[in-house]
């Protein structure tokens, strides 16, 4: 299809006639305070758990979940729903839909320009990715915190800060947050802000599904905090029955927490897979399509399909903790195996809704800083499909130790090695791009490579976890709990940062310090291994997880482990320095393009326009053929804004790029 | 190139350019400065959106009750402490069955409202269309009301358990359904005062091949909804 580059006549006929009737933005959505934000949010939440809550005691005052316990979890659930029901129609969240059923459209969202339009409803992609990066990071930071008290207990096996119900709490809560976060830590602010620019279009498919999908997220992060001072919950992120029938009003937090981060990346997922497939370039053909985006579409598809069995898993939980059903109680009818074939149903595909943006990301940077097109292409991708493909039918492996008929492990150890075959695919695919390259070690290629370094160690580690005897002498240990950080924290985690400094000159239009940047990525590449891999050691000894006391033995690791993820945490806070450094006290302009990316989001304008693309371009070719002699041009900009094409001059290794 | 001063009937354009420039703003579908080569590229984008998202939706859905159902069947073959249906109890079956006489006809009368409304018939498609929103609140009436009536406590059984995830499972089901429904309908009343009497189910706008596009995904997902609900008829009350 070919796009005109005229100027629409509607342009030329309003210069003479009177300018059509702009139509009026709602004063929910206006500048200054008398509209809707995330204060008035926070209002809304507060209003909604107090109303909810007294209604809950209104209706069964006399009930209690457990007796004489004072424990109401009907209200307590009716005070986080309404919380949360409060807190979206705070931000305005419900005006679209309440408007749709007199038939109305909704207002124009983006009318505020200032800083501002950062803690508003907004249907711009772009602001709706910097809001999940801010969200994520918090996110981040607060279950990091919890996990320096795990490493501080853990610096003696007898001399204890925390009662033993305290410490599993702790953990329960940070894994439960960063499981929370890491399902959304890429998707969320890199897949909303540039899934759109990388395939030539000017917005989301269903953007107020976007900003419900982040607000909601948010919601969910409050709730899952909630649940510290409702007392915490005894389960860990996985939330076993019966232990969470048994446990108080924490475990509420929960399971609504989970049910609705759930339906947030479903919604996330949904809204992304539907832009990619309708929304690309005229000339965007799938061969074209970049492997970020690949990565992120495969994620969508998890998210989109297997979130909605959490969503069943966290309703019929709370369900038992309210109208006291018995899903989960094996004694009344109900089985605790089911919760865990739901959660796991669900959560095994989040493993994969956690590694293959990393696998994006990775496939995307490697050919810009080895200036070679990305080798074998259609591998990458077949490599990104065919885990989301199996991840569906790996869940069982999780379980073999809880009861799994005997007869039906060997099926699951088969399909759990079998992945491993597709997830290959994404290192033999880097190591084809890097050989003979001239790599530029830049600091997001040197995230790349710790990415191959950790992930190789998680994923060798993982890979014989499958195999029934490995997964009998390792089940429940610090091993595995070394292999799943090593895969989520070395991998997804440092290609989120990698991503992060690549792309944030894009989003901010500043520099970030290269000096700090590579002293924060030694301090977290060493300090992460330093920290992770004695676990493995730890693990093999015999240290059970989720217990607060060890062999006297292990101190001396332990102790090792903890003060080098003492030294991680500071990395993280100089990861946070380095950003407040260059985005706010001394920032400073970014050159446009300056890793000299064929990429099409370096392609536009700098800062990205509202809508963009000032015209909607044609692709000619896909974005990776860095020092190729007559590579064809990337895309026909149509005299419309190409940062290469309207502002700056070609840069000095223009031949080079092509 | 038509300019402004040859059209001085019609202030802003010709019905059609105003037609136009209207649905695509209010529509929000396009960027507001496109060509129109742009927009049109952008409408189809729009419209194959609706038609992906509402089959993707419906995937996204068939996620959500194959894990009901998987829980029913888990739980049912499990039948742990000989608790699956004591007694051979099920819920009310004459709730079950109008719940379902309720949803089929709605179902039916959304097809039959896009049938007719393909064809122009405005009056059958609103009169179908609201008849097809007052059955589906009457089933969701009815859907609730039975939490009050079944035979048994929420913990009595397993089957009572997942009776009740099933019901509240399906009061989202039948919620969505109906305000899908309903806004749309509330959605073509309005189209026709924007379109200053031009027909929405004939008109080549935007905003009304929209709306088009809409109808259908919404009729499609109204088939869905009849036919899981045949499948959970026979599983709870049959079965």
């Amino acid at each position: 299809m070919s796009i005109s580059t005229e100027q629409p006549n509607e342009v030329v006929r309003r210069s003479a006639a009177p300018p059509p009737k702009r139509r009026a933005i709602s004063w929910t959505q206006r500048p200054g305070w008398m509209s809707q934000h995330l204060g008035t949010a926070l209002v809304g939440a507060a209003l909604g758990y107090w109303l909810g809550h007294w209604f809950g005691n209104y209706i069964s005052s006399d009930y209690s979940y457990v007796a004489n316990s004072g424990q109401n979890s009907i209200a307590d659930t009716l005070a986080l729903v309404m919380g949360v029901v409060g807190w979206l129609a705070g931000i305005g969240v419900l005006n679209y839909p309440l408007a749709k059923i007199a038939g109305r459209e909704g207002k124009e969202l983006e009318d505020v320009k200032d800083w501002t339009r950062y803690v508003r409803l907004s249907s711009d992609h772009k602001v709706v990715g910097l809001q999940y990066v801010v969200s994520v990071l918090l996110f981040f930071f607060t279950a990091g915190l919890l996990a320096m008290a795990i490493r501080t207990e853990l610096l003696s096996p007898t001399f204890h800060m925390f009662s033993a119900d305290t410490y599993i709490k702790i953990v329960s809560e940070h894994g439960t947050m960063m499981m929370m976060m890491a399902s959304s830590i890429v998707v969320g602010p890199l897949g909303n802000y540039l899934v759109p620019l990388m395939i030539g279009s000017r917005r989301m498919a269903f953007p107020r599904i976007e900003a419900f999908s982040f607000w909601l997220f948010t919601a969910g992060y409050l709730v899952i905090f909630s649940a510290l001072p409702y007392g915490g919950f005894p389960t860990g992120w996985t939330g076993y029955a019966p232990l969470a029938n048994q446990a108080g009003p924490g475990m509420v937090s929960y399971l609504f927490g989970f049910a609705i981060i759930g339906v947030a990346m479903a919604a996330a997922g949904f809204n992304i897979a539907i832009t990619i497939v309708n929304y690309r370039a005229p000339g965007m053909t799938w061969s074209r399509v970049p492997a970020f985006v690949w990565g992120i579409l495969a994620t969508a598809g998890l998210m989109t399909l297997a979130t909605p069995s959490l969503f069943v898993a966290g309703l019929f939980g709370i369900l038992d903790h309210t109208v006291l059903t018995t899903f989960y109680v094996a004694e009344h009818g109900g089985s605790s195996y089911l919760w865990e074939n739901l959660f796991w149903f669900f959560g095994h595909p989040e493993v994969y809704i956690m590694a293959l943006p990393g696998f994006g990301i990775v496939a995307e940077l490697l050919p810009v800083f080895a200036r070679k097109p990305l080798f074998a292409f259609k591998v990458v991708v077949a490599g990104e499909l065919g885990v989301a493909v199996l991840s569906f039918f790996v869940w069982q492996h999780h379980i073999f130790q809880s009861g799994i008929d005997p007869s039906m492990r060997p099926l699951y150890m088969l399909t759990t090695e079998l992945i491993s075959i597709p997830t290959g695919f994404i290192f033999l695919v880097g190591m084809g791009t890097l050989y003979k390259a001239k790599i530029r070690f830049t600091v997001p290629m040197l995230f790349c490579f710790a990415f191959f370094f950790n992930f190789l160690i998680g994923g060798v580690s993982g890979v014989f976890q499958s195999d029934v005897p490995v997964n009998v002498t390792v089940h429940g240990g610090f091993f595995v709990l070394s292999h799943f950080h090593y895969t989520i924290l070395g991998g997804l985690v440092f290609a989120f940062f990698g991503g992060l400094y690549y792309w944030l000159p894009l989003m901010t239009g500043l520099e970030i310090n290269k000096k700090l940047s590579l002293i924060q990525f030694w301090t977290m590449f060493v300090f992460f291994n330093l920290t992770f891999f004695p676990m493995l050691i730890i693990g093999l000894l015999g240290q059970p997880r989720r217990v607060f006391t060890y062999a006297r033995a292990l101190t001396g690791l332990n102790d090792f482990a903890s003060v080098s993820a003492f030294c991680l945490g500071a990395s993280f806070l100089l990861f946070a320095w380095t950003l407040a450094y260059s985005l706010v006290i001394n920032p400073k302009k970014s050159p446009l393009n300056p890793w000299d990316s064929l990429g099409l989001e370096w392609q536009t304008a700098q800062p990205v326009p509202v809508h963009n693309f000032e015209r909607i371009p044609v692709i000619m070719t896909d974005p990776y053929h860095y020092s190729e002699e007559g590579a064809p041009k990337l895309a026909d900009f149509g005299g419309g804004s190409s940062a290469r094409e309207s502002s700056v001059p070609p840069t000095d290794n223009e031949t080079v790029l092509r | 190139m038509t300019t402004a001063s040859s059209q001085p009937n019609f202030p802003g354009g010709t019905p059609e350019e105003r037609e136009s420039e209207m649905t695509t703003a209010s529509s929000q579908t396009s960027f507001p400065r496109g060509t129109p080569e742009e927009r049109e590229f952008e409408f189809r984008a729009h419209v194959g959106a609706m038609w992906s998202g509402s089959r993707l939706f419906i995937a996204m859905y068939t996620f959500l009750l194959a894990s009901v159902c998987f829980a029913y069947f888990y739980l049912r073959s499990s039948n742990n402490a000989q608790l699956w249906r004591p007694h051979n109890v099920t819920a009310p079956l004459y709730y079950g069955w109008a719940i379902y006489i309720l949803l089929l006809f709605t179902a039916l009368m959304a097809l039959f409202g896009q049938t007719r409304f393909r064809k122009g018939s405005v009056n059958d498609w609103q009169i179908a269309g609201w008849a097809g929103v007052l059955s589906g609140l009457v089933a969701l009436f009815l859907q609730i009301f039975e939490f009050t009536k079944v035979p048994f406590n929420p913990g009595s059984s397993a089957y009572a358990s997942i009776f009740i995830g099933f019901a509240c499972v399906n009061c989202l089901t039948i919620f969505a359904g109906t305000y899908w429904l309903e806004t749309t309908l509330a959605r073509s009343l309005r189209i026709r005062k924007e379109l200053g009497g031009t027909n929405p189910e004939l008109s080549t706008a935007f905003t009304a091949r929209s709306l088009r596009a809409n109808v259908s995904a919404m009729t499609y997902f109204w088939g869905y909804i009849a036919l899981s609900s045949t499948l959970f008829l026979w599983m709870f009350y049959r079965f």
